[in-house]
């Protein structure tokens, strides 16, 4: 009998939610945005993840309110779809896909070269300057080593995610604590390190832009505190949720920002702000690799442990974001917002299958764009979709005032209004930088927007067409009959 | 599109509430009207539904329920004057909302000129205790105690499930499916669910979304 052959979910404590967050946010963004945001900002990267910090904080009260009211597990698309009307709450859950998926690529692009760097170290392979690109027999084409990695990386969690669901949950705590381990080790060998009695944080700001250089590093790295949202796609698992979610949003968010001001202040303090630069997505990993002790046992190079740390943190952090992703795609799909095939379980594996394998083919997509274009990408669309959790925040205060409110945000309205303001003055400078820098980007961004309006209108004429299908018969999508 | 629907329930008392987790546990949306704070507080600890604090027959609180969108109102308070007076609130808001009453004495049966339906939860709960009593083996669907729900379910044209064996459906572990499309013998691995006919389900109730999302798509 093909009955009875997978579990039930368990039980989530206030520990395990935080670590879901953490866990989301301390992925990739710290190993593979610290070296860019550098590259922009100089020594200021530590100013630009404290602001970024204090910025999401606000969004966070936002999140925590409509979570601990609105019982549903589908995180930010399930809220607004909970308050506004149809196209809105469409668009929203559009907007959200794709920055999940376009995250995914980001972590898939920081991924290939931290793995490269971590062979590296063990002398498989030459330095990541030196790997050229590998020759496909067949095609004759010359693919990048480091892309095809990344390309590989997303088949292979997409594949895993598709046949079981096994890949989600369980393990999440304990890779938090890795990861976070990991990190500390980072923190403490380089706070003893004689590298950082040398530290150059004068000046502070790069010169030339000076302090105006934050700004659009606060929006490329604004991604890095994206990861606590998750903590609201998981609701219906955690104990007494109306008291833990808010706890464990607000407590992953603070504990992020102390474990990256420490990453932070120690990778600049020992590399400096221009080698961090040059080291790009491995920026971590190199400073690492210049202050750790070698010659240990069975590791070998102290280094290897953080690089080890970089490849399983963007691994981990893509698997979440495939997952996310994908949650998203299937509750608009049960909404009817997108088609009802996204909505549906795969009979035999039980997973969202139609849901992944369309998420997948977007992050596959933007492997191909250059990381900096894909966190850029990937942080605008967050700023928009936060925009409108903060918005609905407000209008679900005017409009249902009665509604029992388990946990409110205090100073009501300044926070949500504040978040709004600071969001969009975000995503303002990031548009103004991507019309400067990175034109495709934005061209990417528009199109997926305008597609989205296509999809919606598509949808809409398909939805009233299933009224006179029935006389003639047997599409797919005809409405199941109620009894 | 969705066989999820958006459902009110007023009044977040034993049947009410009890009504509202098992919506919910189908994947259906329950949004609660309960005028006590201390209801409405030990509700939400139960974290099953939106719950909104009011008088579940003033236009304003229905509104702000989402009667704009739901499928159905259930009025399940103790007091069958009240609850008559929601669904016509309701009606009056949303003609095409489908209403449910909930009543206290076998005479308020004509309030289906009213309402859609009616139901009388005193009456089910003593059949249940005569069952208990008489002590049958015996046990209707509709009768089952304990968490588990036994149920009649059609499978949907579309459905993930349709047209497939049941060898090659995964169900989740707390699901069973007892009998085969006619009712005339029990399932085997080569049972198809052919999409119209109706099987009797065993499920636990954390596991009933899924099964309604395999079977009714």
């Amino acid at each position: 009998m093909g009955q009875g052959s997978r579990g039930p979910s368990a039980e989530l404590g206030l520990l395990d939610a935080t670590m879901i967050g953490m866990g989301a946010m301390i992925g990739a963004g710290i190993f593979v945005l610290t070296g860019l945001a550098a590259d922009i900002a100089g020594p200021a990267a530590i100013v630009v993840f404290a602001l970024n910090g204090v910025v999401t904080a606000f969004t966070g009260l936002s999140y925590a309110e409509l979570a601990a009211s609105i019982p549903k597990s589908g995180g930010g698309y399930a809220f607004v779809r909970e308050i506004f009307n149809d196209f809105s709450s469409f668009i929203m859950g559009w907007m959200l896909w794709f920055a999940y998926m376009i995250a995914g690529g980001l972590y898939a692009l920081g991924f290939a070269p931290n793995f490269l760097e971590l062979l590296h170290v063990y002398g498989i392979v030459p330095s990541p300057d030196e790997v050229g690109a590998i020759v496909l027999p067949v095609v004759d084409t010359a693919v990048p080593l480091a892309f095809a990695l990344a390309f590989v990386a997303v088949i292979g969690l997409v594949a895993l995610n598709a046949v079981s669901t096994a890949a989600s949950g369980s393990a999440e705590t304990i890779f938090t604590i890795i990861k976070v381990s990991i990190l500390v080790v980072f923190v403490g060998f380089g706070l003893s390190s004689p590298m950082l009695s040398e530290a150059e944080f004068q000046p502070l700001f790069p010169e030339g832009t000076g302090a105006a250089a934050i700004l659009p590093a606060m929006g490329l790295t604004f991604i890095a505190f994206e990861g606590y949202d998750l903590i609201t796609t998981v609701t219906e698992e955690v104990e007494n949720p109306r008291e833990n979610i808010p706890k464990a949003i607000f407590v992953s968010l603070a504990a992020t920002v102390v474990v990256y001001l420490a990453v932070v202040a120690v990778a600049i303090g020992t590399l400096g702000a221009d080698g961090l630069a040059d080291a790009g997505e491995a920026g971590i990993a190199a400073a690492a690799t210049s202050f750790m002790p070698t010659g240990l046992p069975v590791i070998r190079n102290g280094g290897a442990l953080i690089v080890f740390g970089a490849v399983f943190s963007t691994l981990t952090a893509l698997n979440a974001v495939v997952i996310a992703s994908s949650r998203v795609a299937f509750s608009m799909g049960r909404e009817g917002q997108l088609l009802p095939s996204f909505g549906q379980l795969h009979h035999r594996y039980g997973t969202p299958f139609v849901a992944i394998l369309a998420s997948a083919v977007v992050m596959l997509g933007s492997v191909t764009l250059p990381t900096q274009s894909a966190g850029n990408m990937a942080s605008l669309f967050f700023l928009l979709s936060f925009i409108i959790v903060n918005v609905a925040v407000i209008r679900l205060r005017r409009e249902r005032p009665n509604m029992n409110r388990p946990y409110e945000m205090p100073l009501y309205p300044a926070p949500p209004l504040i978040g709004i303001v600071l969001n969009l003055i975000l995503a303002g400078v990031l548009v103004e930088y991507l019309i400067r820098t990175d034109l495709l980007a934005l061209m990417l961004s528009a199109a997926w927007i305008l597609l989205g309006g296509i999809a919606y209108l598509g949808l809409n004429r398909l939805r009233a067409e299933p009224a006179r299908i029935p006389t003639d018969g047997d599409t797919e999508i005809t409405p199941e009959v109620e009894d | 599109m969705t066989s999820d629907l958006d459902i009110i329930v007023a009044g977040g008392g034993r049947v009410g509430f009890q009504t509202a987790e098992l919506l919910a546990n189908r994947g259906h949306d329950a949004t609660i009207i309960e005028s006590d704070e201390r209801i409405v507080s030990e509700i939400a600890d139960e974290w099953v539904a939106t719950v909104i604090q009011g008088d579940a027959t003033d236009p304003d609180i229905i509104e702000q329920a989402g009667v704009d969108r739901a499928d159905a109102i259930a009025a399940l308070t103790g007091e069958t004057g009240l609850n008559l007076a929601v669904c016509l609130a309701a009606l009056e808001l949303q003609p095409e909302i489908r209403t449910v009453a909930r009543i206290d004495r076998a005479s308020a049966e004509s309030y289906t000129r009213f309402v859609d339906a009616i139901l009388f939860p005193e009456r089910a709960g003593a059949r249940v205790a005569a069952n208990e009593i008489v002590g049958s083996d015996v046990q209707t669907l509709v009768d089952m105690t304990g968490d588990l729900e036994i149920m009649l379910v059609r499978v949907a044209e579309g459905a993930p499930a349709a047209g497939k064996r049941l060898a090659d459906v995964r169900l989740p572990a707390g699901a069973l499916i007892v009998s085969d499309d006619d009712g005339n013998r029990i399932a085997r691995s080569d049972t198809t669910l052919t999409a119209g006919s109706r099987y009797v389900v065993a499920i636990e109730p954390d596991v009933a979304d899924e099964v309604m999302n395999l079977m009714r798509g």
